[in-house]
């Protein structure tokens, strides 16, 4: 309860503060009461005809003539605001009233919540990344000609990847692309340089279905072909993609590698977005996680598509996206991609 | 070991009486190759294996006492044989501690070595990197006591096809006794992950790991008429390999014969017949060089992958056949009594001169993007065995050693550079800011994100399936497109065979996996492109299905009603209808259209401006029944590229209607046959432009209205863009639509 002045002050009678202190009560009780036959009581004790107002008015009936001026402007002010503070809480308590007929807990009703495939979040992120360093987003055929997947890669004729094992050929002289790799040379044969270029796509080769294998694959092809492309502006892009796509800390690794449309050749490892490379389940306690392939494209690659390699050097990655994918979202097996059980795709 | 018998109790155990250089235990043991007077691991009572799984007690087997454990390879942690107990050199005295026989812990490295570089495929390749990068001296084994000197006698190695052998060394020794090799050997064999033979074979194979250069030991005793044949095998030959498997051989591959029969195929594996065996004396020790491409096409054929194929696929350094003969000649004098017979038979072609190339210093480091010392980079190429020649300032000159063939141009180089001084060192600096104006063609695949956003933000999930399917799968939807689909000629499986000439196959086994999955709704959909061959080949389409199964679209909480078709189509609908306007394009006219796995009367087509963009059905009851899916099924194929036209467009205001509008109702009987779209029709034909909306509000059917007919009502506002309509006119208006409904569909307006 608000402390309540004992009546019959008659004689003593209240001075400015005192009204003040009374009036701070009177919005506080008012505020408290919890329902409209509360708050017309708390009404009627402070402004009623027998209500605390009647000493406020009585003390400046009898106030000396200096003080008069200040005590009316105070009484107004408690009767405006102890009034205001009643109509704003009357207000409140009939609204409340109102919506208090229903069962707010029941469940909501707009059904549709769509949900997108990890794969192609992962694609339109990596688009979107090296769409803010100047890549345009470039599209080929799925399935493709030996040359542009094979020869004009500087692959030589007589390499495993050819292999019927390694490769899906149609039977009528085309295969299904191994890679987005030919997207490049596509590219590259149609404009000239400078080329910044980005190629998600499906690939295809023959691997026995297991949790880290899919015989049907996405990849995120890049190209960057000016004056004087270097590993160090590879390491610097794929450094900002990496930090784009995993967190603000990763890091890139080049490893020595080999392949056949690139040389230099490097593999790149991010540095384990959970761990920070202290070691985790994640990154297989290394610190590092494998990502792909990339290097300077080789010269004979230029060749093919006749660029000038004097002139002009170019780095090319690839990465794949399932990959990504399972490593961001923490997908255990690529299986669970290609399942389209709904109860994973709700998840993302 | 002192004495082995058999167990009076179990076929397959021993009782073994081993002494530990101590005492005399009795030990029971199940191992095939014990034997007494061999050495053996012994674990004794308290001992416990490396893996922490026994600790050994004193136990009974079967009735017989055993104080301790004789141990395998693998039960050490030592290797992975578990073929018999590990035998250890009879050089050892018993008690001798293990740790003392196998030397202190080392450490095993497991290295890729990328397909170009062949020279790494050895030890001394290694150890040559490894001299390059903390820059100092490569130190290769010092041969002694054999002679580099040419046997004149050429009649111990006849070639007949020198492109596919271009170098043949063979080294005869004498003397030869047959027999463990070192411990230190074996050791180092078995972590290289090469089973200890003999110390002939060991010998064979641990320089091959030294140097990279396969060998092979015949028994000489063995080839008919002591001498060689490299040719290539005739049709219908067969022979018996090392590992006792037959092989039938053919042309295409080259064997090393004697006079008479194959003893071994070239590069790949040696015969059983010519093998080194425990009598064996005479030895020829061979080394050559193989044509990469012939041992891979072989080795391929015979199903035969071999350490030695490995590294003639790759390719061995022809300079360096004669020398690993020699090695191997100089560790079969010193331990296993071998003496050489003669000087080397080495047939090969004149020496190439060495490759050479020149560059500038700065290409390397423009390449790197990093700037490196003209002085660091000539060290490296140093240490790594290339001859740093005299080239003018900020050039190099170099000439490339045999054993890197990989190295053909200046920007081979660089990799060497790279490598060696350190990739962590390359920087990682902030992207070039650089505007393309080309940027902005990323038209399509923004459009395309929008595409999947809009689809997400209508309620459906995403999923990806195969590229490849199934004719069955094919089939149960469609039979009438076998002949446009592309067969995989060697597919991965059945379920694998043929590229999908449509999404909606796969969209139906999705749906009905989930439905299995005790799933009682789905809305998804899939874009994805689909194969067709046309007359000028394989055409790539790509598809937008969407595919709806349960209560998809209802607000309320009625989950449990049964799903009509009538309301499931009409979802499918709004929502194409909802895409297609989000997507920025005109509203669609919608006709009948039979689709393969409809059911009857339950698919239309799609057009905009007169183009069709896809269909949308109700799956047949015969396809439903394959995923035992009773309630109604939609499915919508729509081409994504017409969907993508117009996603970008920038819209133009229009003005808003500055006048208010006057709405009208009307209700109406009509006949069945009569469709919302006709009604449409006559009322927009019926009415004035200021007809500027039609909604339907109401349909009844019942016995009230009558058989064959129901009551449907509409909204219509009119509404003028230049001033206030009057009642009389709106009247007017809607009168003469009235008029037209009677008229033209016999509708019985209902008045009230
Ligand atoms: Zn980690």
């Amino acid at each position: 309860m608000m402390p309540v002045f004992p009546a019959g002050r008659l004689n003593d009678s209240m001075n400015s503060g005192e009204i003040q202190e009374l009036q701070t009560a009177a919005i506080a009780e008012i505020a408290a009461s919890g329902d409209l036959s509360a708050l017309d009581a708390a009404r009627v004790k402070y402004l009623g005809r027998n209500g605390r107002v009647q000493d406020i008015l009585l003390a400046l009936r009898e106030a000396p003539v200096d003080q008069k001026r200040e005590l009316g402007r105070l009484a107004n002010e408690f009767k405006n605001s102890v009034q205001a503070a009643v109509d704003e809480r009357r207000e409140a308590l009939q609204s409340a009233a109102s919506v208090a007929a229903f069962d707010v807990t029941l469940p909501g009703r707009w059904p549709h919540r769509g949900t997108r495939h990890p794969v192609t979040q992962i694609i339109d992120r990596a688009v979107e990344i090296f769409g803010q360093l100047g890549f345009t987003v470039a599209d080929g055929p799925d399935i493709e000609t030996p040359f542009h997947n094979f020869d004009a890669l500087n692959t030589p004729a007589n390499h495993p990847s050819r292999d019927p094992k390694d490769t899906f050929y149609l039977g009528d002289g085309t295969l299904l692309r191994t890679h987005t790799s030919p997207v490049q040379i596509r590219v590259m044969q149609s404009r000239q340089p400078p080329v910044r270029i980005i190629a998600p796509g499906r690939c295809y080769r023959p691997d026995t279905t297991d949790a880290t294998h899919s015989a049907n694959f996405h990849q995120v092809e890049g190209l960057y072909v000016d004056r004087k492309v270097s590993l160090a502006d590879l390491k610097g892009d794929l450094t900002y993609f990496a930090r784009q796509m995993m967190g603000p800390n990763v890091k890139i690794r080049f490893r020595p590698h080999f392949f056949p449309f690139t040389e230099p050749s490097v593999e790149y490892d991010f540095s384990c977005h959970v761990c920070g490379g202290k070691g985790c389940r994640v990154c297989k306690q290394s610190g590092w996680i494998e990502i792909s392939g990339a290097g300077i494209v080789d010269p004979n690659v230029f060749k093919a598509v006749g660029y000038d390699s004097t002139q002009y050097t170019g780095y090319a990655f690839g990465m794949g996206v399932e990959r990504i994918a399972m490593i961001l979202l923490g997908i255990p097996d690529i299986r669970m991609l290609y399942d389209n059980d709904v109860r994973v795709l709700r998840q993302f | 070991m002192r004495s082995v018998e058999k167990h009076p109790n179990a076929d397959k155990l021993s009782v073994c009486r081993v002494f530990d250089g101590e005492t005399e235990l009795q030990v029971v043991c199940g191992a095939p190759n014990v034997r007494a007077g061999g050495r053996y691991p012994l674990a004794r009572v308290g001992a416990t294996l490396p893996d922490g799984s026994l600790t050994i007690k004193k136990s009974k087997l079967r009735g017989v006492e055993s104080f301790g454990m004789l141990c395998a390879a693998d039960e050490l942690g030592l290797s992975g044989d578990h073929s018999g107990l590990m035998e250890l050199s009879e050089t050892w005295a018993a008690g001798t501690p293990l740790a003392e026989v196998i030397g202190p812990p080392d450490t095993v490295f497991e290295l890729e070595i990328t397909p170009n570089r062949p020279d790494c495929l050895s030890l001394i390749g290694i150890a040559r990197e490894l001299a390059a990068v903390y820059r100092k001296p490569l130190q290769k084994p010092a041969i002694t006591g054999v002679s580099e000197a040419l046997s004149t006698d050429l009649s111990l190695v006849k070639i007949e096809d020198a492109d596919a052998c271009a170098r043949y060394t063979a080294r005869l020794l004498e003397y030869v006794t047959v027999g463990p090799s070192p411990d230190w050997m074996q050791r180092r064999l078995e972590r290289a992950g090469i089973r200890a033979i003999n110390n002939v074979v060991d010998i064979t194979n641990y320089v091959m790991l030294e140097t990279g250069q396969p060998l092979h030991a015949f028994d000489r005793d063995l080839l008919a008429e002591g001498r060689v044949v490299v040719r290539r095998a005739k049709k219908g030959e067969r022979m018996q390999t090392l590992d006792e498997s037959e092989h039938e051989l053919d042309p295409t591959m080259l064997v090393i014969a004697d006079a008479v029969r194959p003893v071994a195929v070239a590069g790949v594996m040696g015969g059983a017949g010519s093998e080194i065996r425990n009598e064996t004396k005479n030895v020829l020790l061979e080394s050559a060089w193989f044509d990469p491409a012939l041992v891979r096409t072989t080795s391929r054929k015979l199903g035969l992958s071999t350490e030695s194929s490995y590294r003639f696929e790759r390719g061995a350094d022809i300079e360096g056949v004669e020398w690993a003969s020699r090695r191997a000649a100089q560790l079969l004098i010193e331990f296993a009594g071998a003496k050489l017979v003669g000087d080397v038979v080495d047939s090969r072609p004149e020496a190439a001169p060495l490759r050479k190339i020149e560059g500038p210093y700065q290409k390397i480091r423009d390449i790197m993007g990093i700037d490196v010392a003209d002085e660091t980079i000539r060290e490296i190429f140093t240490h790594l065995g290339l001859g740093v020649l005299d080239a003018p300032s900020g050039h190099y000159a170099l000439e490339i050693p045999s054993f890197r063939a990989d190295l053909e141009r200046d920007v081979d180089l660089v990799e060497e550079v790279a490598r060696i001084h350190g990739l962590d060192k390359i920087p990682a600096p902030s992207p070039r800011a650089v505007v393309d104006p080309r940027a902005a063609e990323n038209g399509t695949p923004r459009a395309k994100a929008k595409l999947r956003s809009v689809l997400a933000g209508l309620g459906l999930s995403e999923i990806s399936n195969y590229s490849f399917v199934s004719d069955a799968l094919l089939d149960l939807l469609d039979r009438g497109n076998q002949p446009k689909r592309v067969p995989i000629p060697r597919p991965l499986s059945a379920d694998h065979s043929v590229l999908r000439i449509s999404l909606a196959p796969q969209m139906t086994a999705t749906l009905g996996r989930n439905r299995a999955h005790q799933a009682t709704r789905a809305a998804l959909y899939e874009i994805g492109r689909t194969f067709e061959r046309g007359a000028d080949g394989v055409v790539e389409i790509e598809r937008l299905c969407i595919g709806l199964f349960g209560p998809v679209g209802r607000i309320g909480f009625d989950r449990h009603s049964a799903v009509e078709s009538e309301e499931i189509f009409l979802w499918a609908k709004g929502l194409i209808e909802a895409l297609l306007a989000t997507m920025g394009l005109d509203a669609p006219t919608v006709t009948p259209h039979p689709v393969a796995y409809a059911e009857q009367g339950a698919s239309v087509e799609f057009h905009i401006k007169g183009v069709s963009i896809g269909t949308l059905s109700l799956l047949n009851r015969s396809t439903r029944k394959e995923w035992r899916m009773t309630d109604p099924v939609a499915i919508a194929e729509l081409d994504v590229a017409p969907l993508l036209t117009n996603a970008l467009a920038v819209r133009v205001f229009h003005d808003i209607p500055a006048y208010p509008s006057i709405t009208r109702d009307v209700a109406m009987i009509v006949s069945d046959s009569v469709t919302h779209e006709d009604i449409i029709r006559v009322m927009r034909e019926a009415a004035p432009p200021e007809l500027s909306a039609i909604e339907l509000f109401d349909i009844f059917k019942g016995p009230a209205i009558g058989e064959g007919r129901r009551s449907v009502a509409y909204s219509l506002v009119y509404i003028s863009a230049r001033r206030t309509l009057t009642d009389d006119e709106a009247n007017t208006y809607h009168n003469s639509v009235k008029g037209a409904l009677r008229k033209q569909l016999s509708a019985e307006i209902r008045e009230g």
